[in-house]
């Protein structure tokens, strides 16, 4: 039984290489959004202070499920790594989870930006004339 | 303190806990309280709670879930597949045991779903009527003074309904109705509609309807007022509206207008109709008397509660109504949801006995029974084969549980594709079991969500059940001893074994009596001497008062033909007379009357019945014309009376010839005949007086039976001449007499038909625990052989074992079959006597089955090589 379950797990670790190599540095909207607010607040960066952060400067509310979903995705792929820091009263004995970019996270968000500026090298002069004839 | 009374709210945190990762459930419930205590402070504790609650269930989602055992991770979807995989192996590799496992199922479950549903159809009656809990139908119940005898009935006059609600508070309104048949004018042609129901207008009151057109609250007011089913308005008016338009009906033609049109009235109802006219049309005097009681009467209460008030409050006053009858008349109500099942008197359409739901429900649970015995017999005998899986499985560290669950799933994937393959037969079976019991079962009542949980409830519980014992049974193995070597069945599962054959067989050996004896009843009744003769008559209904002279040239054409042998103008055919009259004679006290059955007949009746004319004469044409005359007080009559009637004054059949005494009128009793069965057997023989009448609605034909095609050609043929203005039809007096029986002949074909299916599963169970006990002694039996046992000798001792749980069994069965059976007898007041033979029957019919099912084994065994089995150990 053991047996096949370790071929198993080698199978999707197989799978998942597979799947990064091509899909390279994949990153959504809201997860840069995320990562670059994760930057921004650099050592203060834990759930309540990146939600509040991204409300405030984007003006636009973030649940916490949507959130700590995009949260535990980036840490999975390797963007940002995490460590326990301390609690407070507020928090009822829980501690923070602070977040750090990782050099991955910094070469995704570097490939992310990369990729926008190539696009919109590649508009040609033409498009931004908007009268249309 | 402080922080309890801040706390968002306590379910929803235990929720968020029980469903969040682990990993993440610290971090991110300090975020959650984090961002409550800030709400709680900018918003309020209502709105922080209510936040919290969303942000909760927001959370509630892929990657934050992670509800997980982490100190003990099993794959149970592994371990599902696998057990599945195994599951299908073995059944397939156990041909044999799984089609035997699987035609019990699904022959069992089948039967199951069939009684399931009929059982379900029978108790829909009258469930769509809101009504249903507070309406009453009116049970009369009269005796004659001085006379002992009581008649019981649903027949109410017209009075009734109108008395009892002016005269009550709880009665909110009287509804009489009646149903007969009509003729009516189809583009020109005479056509005889049976469903045609007069109705008071209260029925809009009482009873649940769909009116598509017209008023209901107006459409049946005053005479001659007909409202009709959406069928009959298409059959008769097609496409155009029928408002407002005239139905020419009866004899005379008269107009009737359609006021509206309902939709099919249900078939799930006790009354059924196709057109509702009203009541009026009858012409009916609507409150003369109590008597011509012909009418049925609903009424529609109050409440539920007002049939205890009315039972109380009825007798006094009726006591007081029927004062200067001469009679004694009680009315009594019966609850209308409750009539289809539990009333004893049928009225617009036959009643089920509950009781025989009962046993149809007992029959499918006996089926499964033995469904349930064979397949946990099979596996515990098969459990040999399986014990070294088991062994393997323990060693591997598979639990009790684990293995207890794998063989309950075993055993469910195995009902589950019975159960599927049941539906599916059930689905091409419906039709001609619906012609068995004349019924109109659908197939949308199988879709219906009671009978669906109904299916599925049955699956899990037959797996349970079934696969319960071998499940444990199994699991229970210590591997060591069965990978060490030769592993045998226990003895507690040989003596469960043992007992699940004996009472499989016991059911049998009950089925088989049961049905025998119900059968035999039921030939009893078809071919008993009613003291009349009944086969080739044929019935033609007439009207009551056409005209003398028109049937008599009729009957006379008739009588030319060769092949008609007798032709008889009646009003009622011998196979039911039921017509109340109150006999006496002019010397006796003019109340002091008995009340008996009687039917007008002319001098045709007993020669066309065969009846047996024990004194006296026969009526005369002579009598028949001296009826004819009018006004009624000239009318002179003459009786026939049988032996019974005689008796009730005291006379032998000899002294009442010549006698004088008054039925209708005063008139002179010419003969005497045998005593016949004029009603059902379930009743005792009763009394009847024939008189001589020109009128009647029937006529019988009595033919030859040479070639009957032929003959009915030449009575239809006939009948057009001289009757075209009625339409023509016709039964066969031993069809009617069969239909009287219906519900016994349904209740025959279905034991039939089950208790086939209980005893070819029981002996599919016996086929396949033989096969495997003596695949078990294939050793013994060989070193048997090699010592000079004889094959007779061998198989023997292989049957003889069977032979005696047969044995068994019968001694237990047939004693209860025989109890119970003998009860259901007595309902008939003419029943077969103390049925022993069919205990014998039974009971060398399932020890012949017993011995042949086993014995095809032995004789393998007896005859196989013993070499072959003893070479390899």
């Amino acid at each position: 039984m053991k047996r096949f379950i370790v071929w198993h797990n080698f199978l999707i670790l197989q799978l998942g290489i597979n799947c990064f190599v091509m899909k390279k540095y994949q990153l959504g909207e809201f997860e840069e959004v995320v990562m670059l607010t994760v930057g921004v607040l650099y050592d203060e960066a834990y759930g309540v202070s990146i939600k509040s952060e991204i409300e405030s400067r984007l003006e636009r509310s973030v649940s916490v499920g949507a959130l700590q979903t995009a949260l535990k995705r980036l840490e999975d792929k390797g963007y940002l790594k995490s460590r326990e820091g301390e609690s407070t009263y507020e928090r009822v004995g829980r501690p923070k989870k602070y977040f750090q970019i990782t050099a991955l996270g910094k070469e995704a968000m570097q490939y992310t930006r990369q990729s926008r500026e190539d696009l919109w090298k590649a508009i040609p002069e033409v498009a931004w004339n908007l009268k249309m004839s | 303190m402080r922080k309890k009374e801040i706390q968002p709210p306590r379910l929803f945190q235990r929720f968020f806990s029980w469903y969040c990762d682990k990993d993440l459930l610290a971090s991110i419930e300090g975020d959650l309280f984090e961002l409550y205590h800030e709400r709680l402070q900018k918003e309020g504790k209502f709105k922080a709670d209510l936040r919290f609650i969303m942000d909760v269930i927001v959370l509630f989602r892929p990657g934050i879930i992670g509800i997980k055992d982490k100190e003990y991770k099993t794959n149970h979807m592994d371990m599902f597949r696998n057990n599945f995989k195994i599951a299908r192996r073995t059944l397939w590799k156990n041909k044999p045991a799984t089609i035997i496992n699987m035609l019990g199922l699904i022959v069992g479950i089948t039967s199951c779903m069939l009684i399931a549903l009929f059982i379900q159809h029978e108790m829909s009656y009258d469930t769509f009527q809101p009504n249903a809990k507070r309406i009453g139908r009116v049970v009369m119940e009269y005796s004659f003074d001085g006379s002992e005898e009581s008649s019981k009935g649903t027949f109410t006059s017209t009075k009734v309904a109108p008395v009892l609600s002016r005269t009550f508070p709880e009665v909110e309104k009287g509804i009489r109705m009646n149903q007969s048949s009509a003729i009516l004018q189809l583009q020109g042609n005479p056509v005889t509609e049976a469903g045609f129901m007069y109705a008071d207008s209260t029925f809009f009151d009482a009873f649940a309807y769909e009116m598509i057109q017209g008023d209901p609250t107006t459409a049946l007011n005053g005479p001659r007022k007909v409202v009709l089913t959406e069928s009959m308005a298409k059959k008769y008016f097609g496409e155009a509206n029928p408002l407002g338009q005239g139905l020419e009906v009866g004899d005379d033609k008269s107009i009737y207008e359609v006021t509206g049109v309902m939709h099919d009235y249900p078939y799930n109802s006790q009354f059924r109709f196709d057109f509702l006219a009203s009541f009026s049309s009858m012409g009916m005097n609507q409150e003369e008397s109590y008597w011509n009681a012909n009418y049925t009467t609903y009424l529609l209460l109050q409440d539920e509660n007002s049939f205890a008030g009315m039972a109380e409050k009825l007798p006094p006053f009726m006591e007081k109504e029927s004062a200067d009858l001469g009679a004694t008349i009680n009315f009594t109500l019966e609850h209308f949801d409750k009539v289809h099942l539990y009333s004893p008197y049928s009225d617009f359409v036959a009643n089920t006995n509950i009781k025989y739901l009962y046993m149809l429900a007992g029959i499918a649970l006996l089926i499964l029974v033995i469904v349930c015995f064979t397949y946990i017999n099979l596996s515990t005998a098969r459990s040999v084969e399986r014990a070294k899986e088991v062994g393997i499985r323990k060693v591997s560290g598979a639990g009790q549980s684990q293995l207890f669950w794998q063989f309950i799933g075993e055993s469910f994937l195995l009902c589950g594709l019975s159960v599927v393959a049941s539906f599916i037969a059930v689905y091409f079976l419906l039709p001609s079991f619906n012609k068995l019991i004349n019924r109109e079962l659908i197939l949308g009542d199988l879709m219906s969500l009671p009978f669906l949980t109904f299916t599925l409830g049955l699956t899990l519980g037959l797996s349970l059940i079934a696969g319960a014992y071998p499940a444990i049974i199994l699991s229970k193995f210590q591997p060591m001893k069965v990978l060490k070597g030769v592993f045998k069945n226990t003895s507690s599962a040989k003596w469960l074994q043992q007992s699940l054959t004996v009472f499989q067989f016991g059911i049998s050996v009950f089925l088989i009596i049961a049905t025998l004896i119900v059968q035999g009843q039921l030939s009893f009744i078809q071919s008993r001497d009613l003291g009349y003769d009944r086969e080739h008559i044929v019935s033609l209904p007439i009207g009551w008062n056409t005209d003398f002279q028109k049937i008599n040239t009729l009957k006379k054409e008739l009588k030319a033909s060769s092949q008609i042998i007798e032709v008889s103008r009646a009003a009622s055919s011998p196979v039911s007379i039921n017509s109340g009259y109150s006999m006496n004679l002019p010397t006796r006290p003019e109340n002091e009357v008995i009340s008996v059955n009687a039917n007008p007949v002319d001098e045709n009746f007993i020669p066309a019945t065969g009846l047996e004319v024990i004194a006296g004469t026969n009526f005369t044409e002579q009598h028949i014309r001296q009826t004819e005359i009018e006004p009624w007080e000239k009318k002179e009559f003459h009786y026939i009376m049988t032996e019974s009637a005689a008796d009730k004054f005291g006379w032998s059949p000899e002294e009442a010839i010549g006698k004088e005494m008054i039925l209708n009128q005063q008139g002179t009793v010419v003969g005497v005949v045998k005593d016949f069965h004029f009603q059902s057997l379930r009743n005792d023989l009763q009394p009847l007086v024939l008189f001589s009448a020109s009128w009647g609605g029937r006529l019988l034909v009595k033919i030859n039976g040479e070639n009957i095609p032929e003959s009915l050609r030449f009575i239809e043929k006939t009948w057009e001449k001289i009757l075209p203005e009625r339409p023509y039809a016709y039964s066969f007096l031993d069809e009617d007499y069969d239909r009287m029986y219906q519900s016994e002949m349904q209740l025959g074909k279905l034991m039939n038909l089950f208790s086939t299916c209980a005893i070819v599963l029981a002996c599919l169970g016996l086929f396949g625990l033989s096969s495997y006990m003596i695949q078990q002694r294939l050793k013994e039996v060989s070193i048997r052989k090699v010592l000079g046992a004889s094959t007779f000798q061998v198989l023997n001792i292989l049957s003889g074992n069977f032979v005696r749980l047969v044995l068994i069994a019968i001694l237990l069965a047939s004693p209860i079959a025989y109890y119970v059976m003998s009860s259901w007898l007595e309902d008939f007041a003419f029943h077969i006597s103390a049925p022993w033979w069919a205990v014998m029957v039974a009971a060398v019919l399932t020890l012949g089955i017993g011995l042949i099912t086993s014995g095809i084994h032995g004789l393998k065994a007896a005859l196989s090589n013993p070499v072959n089995s003893l070479k390899s150990e």
